[in-house]
């Protein structure tokens, strides 16, 4: 198993009700396996799931990418800086 | 010039933006020409949805967001070679109208090199892929502003 850090912001921080949430997942996960996992252990992230940005260690990753050892994974809606 | 010594400043910041001291590091010897752009919270919007604003309450995603904010800045030093320093800096926390919420500065050694597109290039890219959010509270209520850039394999 892998242990990573995820990390949460703006409408899915406040829908995951925390900030952050650390966790062990298999080896061969990918970020669209990710995000069914948490659609399904967090029911309340299961729309916003659909259409989440994901970073993995700071940059941004996509469905197929497979989650690194002690990944920093990033989780939070299209941005709105300015 | 040596690239190296180009001033880049970008940061996230709870303070106040103080335009005259980031000026004055993105000013060199050679520079005659800056443009500023500074973004500032919209008490009063006519176009579109009309509607007044209390505050936007901004968030970041600070690391990630200060090295999305490096890699603008070289995107703008690949795209105009005449420029010599960059300050992107976005205040977060709690803001109110009229107080500006954003600054992007591109000097260079005249006006007519790219200064103007640079940095408007600048806050366009901030909107699209440095992690930053707000929202916005209202008479009405509060939602969260989304936007709608979907970042691609390699940005």
């Amino acid at each position: 198993m892998n242990h990573v850090k995820l990390l949460f912001f703006a409408t899915i921080r406040e829908r995951a009700g925390t900030r952050t949430l650390e966790m062990d997942i298999p080896e061969d996960m990918t970020v669209q396996g990710l995000k069914e996992k948490l659609a399904n252990d967090i029911p309340a992230l299961k729309e916003s799931m659909l259409s989440v940005l994901v970073t993995v260690n700071r940059e941004y990753a996509f469905d197929e990418a497979v989650i690194p050892p002690n990944a920093e994974i990033g989780m939070f809606p299209p941005v709105s800086g300015g | 010039m040596q690239p190296s010594i180009l001033p880049t400043i970008f940061s996230i910041t709870e303070d106040e933006i103080d335009l005259n001291a980031l000026l004055s590091q993105v000013t060199l010897p050679s520079t005659g020409a800056a443009a500023i752009f500074t973004g500032m919270v919209r008490g009063e919007t006519r176009r579109g949805d009309a509607h007044d604003t209390d505050y936007l309450e901004y968030e970041a995603y600070i690391p990630m967001a200060e090295e999305k904010m490096k890699q603008v800045a070289d995107e703008i030093r690949a795209k105009w070679e005449s420029i010599e320093g960059i300050a992107i800096v976005q205040r977060i926390g709690k803001l109110y109208p009229k107080t500006p919420t954003v600054l992007i500065a591109c000097t260079a050694a005249h006006r007519d090199t790219g200064v103007f597109e640079a940095a408007r290039y600048g806050i366009d890219r901030l909107k699209e892929i440095v992690p930053i959010w707000k929202r916005e509270v209202s008479p009405d209520g509060q939602f969260w502003v989304e936007g709608d850039y979907i970042p691609k394999p390699g940005e």
